[in-house]
């Protein structure tokens, strides 16, 4: 006893005097850490989350830039929107290069002077080249410009083939396309694959919910920030909630394990995807190269997601940002990132390139990607998204779940669902 | 040893031994000034970041303080209680906490009893058993709890594994997160494994106290071991078992990590789809630093604070009343 | 049943099968959960899937280890590392200034001892959870929100620690050996270097670990403060594991086994003391 005291005593005194030693250090780090700038070497961290397909970018940019060190950090979507807010407000903190989505642009470009005007970059150069809703978008009403569109979510139905084949459904992705011009020849193609094989069709009815409600006019807000539940709202939670009667849903939370663990073990046979959705299959079932195919999505046309990168003007370098992000959105980066985790860019002169339109994706049993989501993205008709689109979404879509687990009739979860939204509407 | 110290110490004082007066003054300090020197590292920090904190939190409750919106500030007066009396997420946060709090506190102050019972006698390797129960104490709660998301879990998990075996749930998985009870159910087995080693090793040690002739009069009325236990020890330690209700419901009223982590997503701080087990700790975290409502997170800190003098209040009289009743 | 066994108080009742079995059964559920996670550590993702599940350990954990310590997006290296900064800091000065106080209430004579302990006793009361919101704007204004010094701030003392000094060097030290050493000429920090210190070791040892297992464990307040920096603990870049778009049981089981390696080794080490720390609290 007495011995291991005394040598606690000492290990505790050394480790006091390391532990000064080593706050010393990291607090000189933290000085500097988000943009250190010693000795010209600039270390720019960029915030995001899924696969944006930076890797190699990164790699490559550094091999160019010597003196820059690029810090990827994907973390979980909503907690990164929720995080960089907290960061503007303390001052400090915020990555050099944050991604924004759709669902948050608006809360973020009310708040522009927190943000690098990118106009003062040099950015105006590039309104010409994007989709004019995209450039927009992240536009506050003062004309600065927040962020460099990167990609948008034109929409398609990913499904996977084998399980078509098995169930004795067409697997030719014409003819699958022709299976579902609307939602309902959806749930009806689900109603017969479900009696057919004793499977669930679809991984989740949320996501069914967001790609028939960005289908729509007006999502959750009109442009004067009120909450529209009965429109585009109520007909995207119809088709969500029809598909749970029809016991088409395998009941998982997108992006969760249970999910991933839906992809391995055959658990749905569709699952609605927009153009980023690639990525995610791709790195959730790397084993199922060859097994999917991409369809239309039923309703035609919507956007469902993609973001802009932003640099918060707390940062300390925020011109070498500016230059990493203007390098990004170039034509050859996005057609890099396009072909690697399929995210479609935002700016239309590419919807003709050609290696754009032949592009093939191999994953996907050679689907031409670049046809399918260019198609799409030149219709797109955006939607207006509120100040409170994120957390009115996670509220609508916890009601989805609570159907999905049985806890909550899907007659009466329309009026929940009215609820809950109104009070993340005033959160 | 030090002793020796002290003596060798001596020889050498007088030849140093300043003047007088400067001793004088030097011991003057030394018996009047030092003992709050010693004392005040404690203090000060305490006032700062504990004392400080708290008080603080009653202004901030009483104004508005929002992350997303720092042009809303200013005065809100009772606003932010007023909103919180007719707020169900806070009334249902409050019947959640409530209802993990009993799960776990009964039976694992029960068990730790029993448990404690167990050590409380001669055994080979009494030390053995004693550093084993205190495992699930050491290991962090933030690792024990993702061990049990995956434990829990609908269609792989290793207690729908177990209940598949005695012919529960074969057709269609338990959701444990699904439903009330058994996300209740699933955070207080969670609380319990923790807990009840350390209750276990507190009320062994009030055992030990307990002299043996207590015992050796109460054998002439024959009561058995569980009599024993019941009629003897647990009258004997009430004083620490009302010591362990008190901790648990302070720590039970607060739960955090276990129903932050037990969500498939805890990004969200959802605590089930339905809140069905979001506890008032969770909320907190959710208005304050999700929905970057300081002000109101910060009214709900105080009104927690309200809620656990009350039980614990109520917690100590009726400990101290059972126990009293034998 | 026979009264001979009866008339002996229990400890004195030597163990049956019987309570050797329940011991058992307790350190079996008691060690299952940390078994597993090293299982599941271990295993791939089929494994993790099965059923019946596994309960035998994989050959996958240096492939899982080496995906949690690369994963861009955690700082899993560096997060033990700061959680070690932090329990040692906190450790090392908890015990400092909580034996320096406690030695203040034991030993010294002072106006407002008496009073001033109350006080200290009563902040034991106090849950300083609830002040977490007030604890993160000072720690904004201060401007250390997001650094270690945010975690270690708070903790750098403990009125437990103060309480618990007080009582050791109360019974484990004489007023004469004080007395003593002062009659000597001793100025009161020398006594305490040379006569408490020396004597309350085995209390710095017990205090010394009950400190770093809480800290090490800490989770509600460096979620608060160091979630989405580069500097969070273990236990942050454990819940950014379990919660970012690509969440993988193996990997978070991986790495949660790793953030509990070395609470497990101290148990090995100081489980002794450990368990006297705590059955010593009981008496108070």
């Amino acid at each position: 006893m007495e011995r291991f005291g005394r040598r606690a005593a000492r290990v505790g005194a050394a480790g006091l005097a390391a532990a000064l030693a080593i706050a010393g250090c990291s607090g000189q780090a933290l000085e500097g850490n988000d943009s250190s700038t010693e000795g010209g070497q600039v270390t720019l961290k960029v915030n995001f989350w899924g696969d944006m397909g930076l890797d190699q970018l990164k790699a490559k940019y550094e091999a160019d830039h010597p003196n820059v060190k690029i810090v990827l950090n994907s973390g979980e979507y909503n907690a990164q929107h929720e995080d960089l807010q907290k960061k503007l407000v303390a001052g400090s903190g915020a990555p050099d290069i944050s991604a924004v989505d759709e669902g948050f642009i608006v809360q973020f470009r009310s708040q522009a002077d927190q943000f690098v005007n990118l106009n003062d970059k040099g950015a105006s150069s590039f309104e010409s080249k994007y989709l004019p809703w995209k450039w927009q978008a992240s536009q506050s009403t003062d004309g600065k410009q927040i962020g460099l569109g990167t990609d948008v979510g034109g929409l398609a139905m990913c499904y996977r083939t084998d399980l078509f084949k098995a169930a004795g459904l067409p697997t030719d992705r014409d003819a699958v396309s022709k299976l579902w011009p609307s939602w309902d020849q959806f749930i009806e193609t689900g109603k017969t694959y479900t009696a057919k094989t004793g499977k669930k069709f679809v991984d989740s009815a949320t996501n069914l919910f967001n790609p028939v409600l960005s289908q729509q006019p007006v999502g959750f807000y009109d442009q004067q920030e009120t909450l529209q539940m009965e429109g585009g709202p109520k007909a995207g939670f119809d088709v969500a909630m029809k598909a749970i009667d029809a016991g088409l849903s395998a009941n998982l939370a997108s992006f969760q394990p249970n999910w991933d663990q839906g992809f391995t073990k055959d658990q749905f046979a569709v699952l609605a995807c927009p153009a980023w959705m690639l990525g995610h299959i791709q790195k959730t079932a790397p084993n199922q190269a060859g097994k999917w195919d991409i369809a239309a999505i039923p309703g035609g046309g919507g956007n469902w997601g993609g973001s802009w990168w932003t640099i918060p003007k707390q940062g300390k370098n925020v011109d070498e940002a500016y230059k990493f992000v203007e390098w990004l959105v170039q034509p050859e980066q996005q057609i890099e990132v396009f072909k690697k985790v399929g995210n479609l860019p935002s700016q239309p002169e590419l919807y003709q390139n050609k290696e754009i339109l032949d592009f093939k994706k191999e994953f996907f049993t050679n689907a031409p990607t670049g046809q399918i989501f260019a198609t799409t993205a030149a219709n797109l008709k955006p939607q207006y998204l509120g100040k409170k689109n994120g957390p009115t979404r996670v509220a609508v879509e916890n009601v989805i779940n609570r159907v999905q687990q049985g806890q909550l009739k899907s007659a009466d979860a329309w009026a929940e669902a009215v609820k809950e939204a109104e009070k993340a509407s005033k959160s | 040893m030090s002793l020796t110290d002290v003596r060798a110490m001596r020889t050498e004082e007088p030849k140093h031994a300043p003047p007088p007066r400067a001793k004088f003054w030097l011991y003057r300090f030394d018996t009047k000034t030092v003992p709050y020197l010693l004392i005040a590292p404690f203090f000060i920090l305490f006032a700062i970041f504990g004392l400080f904190p708290i008080i603080f939190n009653g202004v901030v409750a009483l104004r508005h303080w929002r992350l997303d919106d720092p042009t809303l500030t200013g005065w809100a007066g009772m606003e932010n209680f007023t909103k919180l009396a007719s707020d169900t997420d806070f009334w249902d946060a409050l019947v959640n906490t409530f209802g993990i709090f009993i799960l776990s506190t009964v039976p694992q102050l029960l068990i730790a009893l029993m448990l404690a019972n167990l050590l409380n006698r001669k055994l080979r390797g009494a030390t053995f058993w004693r550093i084993g129960v205190l495992l699930p104490y050491v290991t962090p709660v933030a690792a024990s709890t993702l061990v049990f998301a995956v434990f829990f879990s609908r269609d792989y998990g290793m207690a729908n594994w177990l209940l598949s075996l005695v012919g529960f749930g074969e057709e269609q998985p338990l959701d444990w997160r699904a439903t009330t009870w058994s996300s209740w159910i699933a955070i207080a087995t969670m609380v319990n494994w923790k807990w009840i080693g350390y209750n276990a090793l507190l009320y062994l040690s009030a055992m030990q106290a307990i002299p043996k002739d207590v015992y050796e009069a109460a054998a002439v009325d024959g009561a058995g071991p569980w009599r024993q236990l019941w009629r003897i020890t647990v009258p004997m330690i009430q004083p620490v078992v009302l010591f362990t209700v008190i901790l648990s419901t302070i720590g039970g009223l607060q739960l955090f990590n276990e129903p932050m982590l037990f969500d498939e997503n805890p990004a969200l701080a959802n605590g089930g789809y339905d809140h069905q087990w979001r506890t008032i700790a969770q909320l907190i975290y959710k208005v304050g630093w999700r929905d970057l409502n300081l002000g109101y997170a910060a009214a709900m800190s105080w009104a927690l604070f309200l809620i656990i003098l009350i039980v614990a209040a109520i917690n100590a009289l009726a400990t101290r009343r059972l126990g009293g009743g034998k | 049943m026979s009264t001979r066994l009866l008339s002996r108080a229990p400890q004195d009742t030597p163990g049956t099968w019987k309570s050797y079995l329940g011991l058992f059964a307790i350190l079996l559920v008691s060690a299952f959960p940390v078994y597993w996670m090293f299982v599941i550590a271990t295993s791939t993702d089929d494994a993790v899937m099965k059923s019946p599940p596994s309960v035998i350990p994989g050959d996958q954990l240096m492939v899982n280890l080496r995906e949690v310590f690369t994963l861009q997006d955690v700082y899993f290296t560096a997060s033990l590392i700061n959680s070690l900064i932090v329990a040692l800091a906190v450790t090392a000065s908890t015990l400092f200034f909580c034996s320096l106080a406690g030695f203040a209430f034991a030993k010294l004579r002072f106006k407002g001892n008496n009073v001033l302990m109350f006080i200290v006793i009563l902040t034991l009361t106090v849950p300083n959870q609830l002040g977490v919101v007030a604890l993160y704007i000072l720690m904004g204004k201060l401007g250390w929100n997001g650094q270690l010094i945010a975690v270690i701030a708070p903790g750098l003392v403990s009125a437990f620690g103060v309480f618990y000094m007080r009582q050791f060097i109360g019974h484990a030290i004489p007023d004469e050996l004080v007395e003593a050493a002062r009659i000597d000429g001793a100025l009161t920090l020398r006594i305490y270097w040379t006569v408490v210190v020396p004597a309350i070791r085995p209390a710095l040892a017990v205090l010394g670990l009950l400190t770093f297992v809480a800290t090490w464990n800490d989770f509600q307040w460096p979620l608060i403060t160091l979630n989405g920096t580069d500097f969070p603990t273990s236990m942050v870049a454990l819940s950014d594991l379990a919660s970012g778009n690509y969440v993988i049981y193996r990997r978070v089981l991986a790495g949660a086994f790793v953030a509990t390696v070395p609470l497990i080794v101290l148990l090995l080490i100081g489980g002794r003391q450990l368990v006297r720390g705590i059955m010593e609290g009981a008496l108070k």
